[in-house]
C-alpha cells in the first residue's frame, strides 16, 4: 500500500479521495491553488503545497507543479480526480516516469479508449453494439453527406478526441451539416487539437444508461451494475440513479454485460464507466467510455456497498479484486442530486460567493458528499458543485419520499442553487414513473 | 511554553525539551489527554492505557465556522511587524531551494548583497531540472527566508528584499 497519496484535485472529490486515504491508513497531500488557500477539507490533509494561482492552466493542470509537489513532499502516489488532469495519458506517463503511480487505468488504454473513434472499433470488436455511425472519422464532406441521407436525419457530428459532451452539434438536414462540418473541425482543433470528426445518428428520446467497471491489474474485471444519468441539461448531468427505472431485466443484464466485455478487450484496469444510449425501443447502444472516477460514483457505491475510491488506491497498489462477478449485488434504489451553485431560473447561469448558510440534511438513508460549510467561497475559476445529496432506501419510491425531505432540509444562502428544481423533478409524473429521457430537462422547463 | 524561532524566522513546534516536560507532567498527574494551542500551531498528546504516550501532531488550524479572509495574501507565517517596506521575492514554482549552485560554493545571495532584477537568488530544483530564480526586484536583500534544500511551494515568499 502507498504510505502518502498526493490529492491532484480539489473540492468535493479532492475531499472524497483524502477520506478514502485515512480509512486505508494513507497519509495526505493535498495540493491547491491561492484561489483555494481558505478551503476548510485542505486542514484535514497531513501536508498541503500551493501550486498556482487561480487559474487552472496555471495550477490544477499543472502537471510539472503536481509532480514536483509530490516529490517535496514525499508521495508515492497521485489520484487524479475528475476533470483537470484525470483523463490526461500524458499526465500518467509522467507521474509514472517519475517513478509516482498514477492511480487510475494504463496510459495506453486512456489513449485508446479516449479517442472516441478508437473506442468505437473496439467495441465492436467485443460485439458491443455501437450507434450507427460513419466508420471512423470523416474526412470528406461529401461522404459525411451521403452516408447522413442513407442514416436519415438529424445526425450528430463529434469530436473523436471530445467527449463529456463537449464537442457535439446536431444537424437536421443537409444544409445544416454541410455547414456544421467545417465549424466543428474549426471547434475540435481549438478544443481538443485534434480535428477529427465523427458521425452518429441522433438517438431521439433517447436514455442515457452508462456502467461502472472495476478491474485490478492482474486482469480481473467486473461490472458494478448501471447507473441511469437520463436527467441531463445541455450533455451535463443533474440526477442520477441505480438501478435504471425502467430497463427491461434482460437489457440491463445484457448491457452490463456488454460493457464487461469491452472493458476485457481493452485490458482496462481501475475504475471506469461504459456509456449507452438506450432507444424507446430498449435497444442499447456504446457511446464513450470514461477512464476516471465519475462525479456520480457514490449512486453505484451505495446500491454495491463497494468503496470505488479505496478500491482504485487499492488496484493501484497492486491489490487484487477482492470479489468476483457472482459476489456482487444490488441492494435497494440510489438517488443522487447535483447540487450546483447555478440560477435555473436565469439560463443556469453560476452563482459564485461565499456560503454565509448551510445546513446539509441527513438521518437514514442519506449520504453528502460536499466540500463546503458556511464561510466556503464557491469561486467563479471552477466548477460549482456545491455538493452531492445521494439517497440509498430499500425501494425507488421511498428512495425519492427521502430525496424530497432533505431537498426541503437544505438550506444553502445566499447563492442560488437547484435545489429548488431538484425538487420540482421529484414531483414530477414522468420521474417518479421512472420515463424520463435525456431531452426532459429541457422539454419540461 | 518554550517555542524556538530560527533565524528563519519559522516558528519551531518540534521542541524536543517542551515534550518531554510535557510527557513527564502526563505521567505524574497521570493525565490521559493534553492538546495545546498557541496561534494556529496546535499539538494534542494521548497516553495510551499500556502506560505509553501517542504523539499527534495537528498541521495548522483555524477554527471550522469562520469567514474566511479576504483575498488571502501568499505570505508565510514569518510575517511581522518589521516587514515595513520589504518586498518579498516569492517563488514561482515547486521545487527543493537550493541557495548555492552546488555544494560548497558560497550563496548567490546573503543579507545585505544588493541585487537587480536580472540577479539569479537562489535554484530551485523539480522533476530533476535545476531552475535559476531571479530576483524581479531592485534592492538589498535584508532577510533569507528559506533554508538549504527546502521544499518550497508556489508562492512562498524566499526573501525579504528593501527595494531601491
Amino acid at each position: 500500500m502507498f504510505s502518502r497519496v498526493l490529492i491532484a484535485n480539489r473540492g468535493e472529490i479532492a475531499l472524497r479521495i483524502l477520506r478514502a486515504c485515512r480509512e486505508l491508513g494513507v497519509e495526505t497531500v493535498c495540493v491547491y491553488s491561492e484561489a483555494d488557500r481558505e478551503q476548510p477539507y485542505l486542514r484535514l490533509a497531513d501536508q498541503t503545497v500551493c501550486i498556482g494561482p487561480a487559474a487552472p492552466a496555471e495550477s490544477y493542470l499543472r502537471a510539472d507543479r503536481i509532480i514536483a509537489a509530490a516529490e517535496i513532499a514525499n508521495a508515492d502516489a497521485i489520484h487524479p480526480g475528475y476533470g483537470f488532469l484525470a483523463e490526461n495519458a500524458s499526465f500518467a506517463d509522467q507521474c509514472r516516469d517519475s517513478k509516482i503511480e498514477f492511480i487510475g487505468p494504463s496510459a495506453e488504454s486512456m489513449r485508446r479508449l479516449g479517442n472516441k473513434v478508437e473506442a468505437k472499433k473496439l467495441a465492436r470488436k467485443a460485439k458491443v453494439p455501437t450507434v450507427p455511425g460513419s466508420d471512423g472519422a470523416v474526412t470528406d464532406d461529401a461522404e459525411a453527406v451521403e452516408l447522413a441521407s442513407k442514416m436519415g436525419y438529424p445526425v450528430m457530428i463529434k469530436a473523436a478526441s471530445g467527449g463529456g459532451g463537449r464537442g457535439m452539434r446536431v444537424a437536421h438536414n443537409e444544409a445544416s451539416l454541410r455547414s456544421s462540418l467545417r465549424q466543428a473541425r474549426n471547434e475540435a482543433e481549438a478544443s481538443f487539437k485534434d480535428s477529427d470528426i465523427y458521425l452518429e445518428k441522433l438517438i431521439e428520446r433517447a436514455r442515457h444508461v452508462e456502467v461502472q467497471i472495476l478491474g485490478d491489474q492482474s486482469g480481473h474485471l467486473v461490472h458494478l451494475f448501471e447507473r441511469d444519468c437520463s436527467l441531463q441539461r445541455r450533455y451535463q448531468k443533474l440526477m442520477e440513479e441505480s438501478p435504471s427505472p425502467s430497463l427491461h431485466s434482460k437489457t440491463r443484464t445484457e448491457l452490463c454485460r456488454a460493457a464487461r466485455r469491452l472493458g476485457r478487450e481493452a485490458d482496462y484496469y481501475s475504475a471506469g464507466t461504459v456509456e449507452f444510449l438506450v432507444d424507446r425501443k430498449g435497444r442499447f447502444y456504446f457511446i464513450e467510455v470514461n477512464t476516471r472516477i465519475q462525479v456520480e460514483h457514490p449512486v453505484t457505491e451505495m446500491v454495491t456497498g463497494i468503496d470505488l475510491i479505496q478500491w482504485q488506491i487499492r488496484i493501484a497498489a497492486g491489490e487484487s479484486l477482492s470479489f468476483r462477478q457472482r459476489d456482487i449485488k444490488t441492494n435497494g434504489a440510489a438517488i443522487e442530486c447535483r447540487i450546483n451553485a447555478e440560477d435555473p431560473e436565469n439560463g443556469f447561469r453560476p452563482c459564485p460567493g461565499r456560503v454565509t448558510e448551510y445546513i446539509a440534511p441527513g438521518g437514514a438513508g442519506v449520504r453528502v458528499d460536499s466540500h463546503v460549510t458556511v464561510g466556503t467561497e464557491i469561486s467563479p475559476r471552477y466548477d460549482s458543485l456545491i455538493g452531492k445529496l445521494i439517497v440509498h432506501r430499500p425501494t425507488r419510491d421511498e428512495a425519492i419520499r427521502t430525496l424530497r425531505r432533505c431537498l426541503d432540509e437544505f438550506r444553502i444562502a445566499p447563492l442560488k442553487t437547484t435545489i429548488a428544481l431538484h425538487r420540482e423533478i421529484c414531483d414530477h409524473s414522468d420521474f417518479l414513473a421512472g420515463k424520463v429521457d435525456t431531452g426532459f430537462i429541457e422539454r419540461v422547463l | 511554553m518554550s517555542t524556538v524561532e530560527r533565524e528563519t524566522g519559522e516558528v519551531e513546534l518540534f521542541d524536543v525539551e517542551m515534550v518531554s516536560r510535557l510527557v513527564e507532567l502526563m505521567v505524574e498527574k497521570d493525565l490521559r489527554e493534553i492538546e495545546l494551542q498557541e496561534g494556529e500551531s496546535k499539538i494534542l498528546l494521548k497516553r495510551g492505557t499500556g502506560g505509553e504516550v501517542v504523539q499527534q501532531v495537528l498541521a495548522p488550524a483555524a477554527a471550522v465556522i469562520a469567514a474566511a479572509p479576504e483575498a488571502a495574501p501568499a505570505s508565510s507565517p514569518a510575517d511581522d511587524g518589521a516587514d515595513d517596506g520589504l518586498v518579498p521575492i516569492s517563488s514561482p514554482m515547486v521545487g527543493t531551494y537550493y541557495a548555492s549552485s552546488e555544494p560548497g560554493a558560497p550563496p548567490f545571495v546573503s543579507a545585505g548583497s544588493m541585487v537587480s532584477t536580472d540577479t539569479v537568488v537562489c535554484i530551485i530544483e523539480a522533476m530533476k531540472v535545476f531552475n535559476e530564480i531571479k530576483s524581479e526586484i531592485s534592492g538589498t536583500v535584508e532577510r533569507i527566508l528559506v533554508q538549504n534544500e527546502q521544499p518550497v511551494e508556489f508562492g512562498q515568499p524566499l526573501y525579504l528584499v528593501r527595494p531601491s
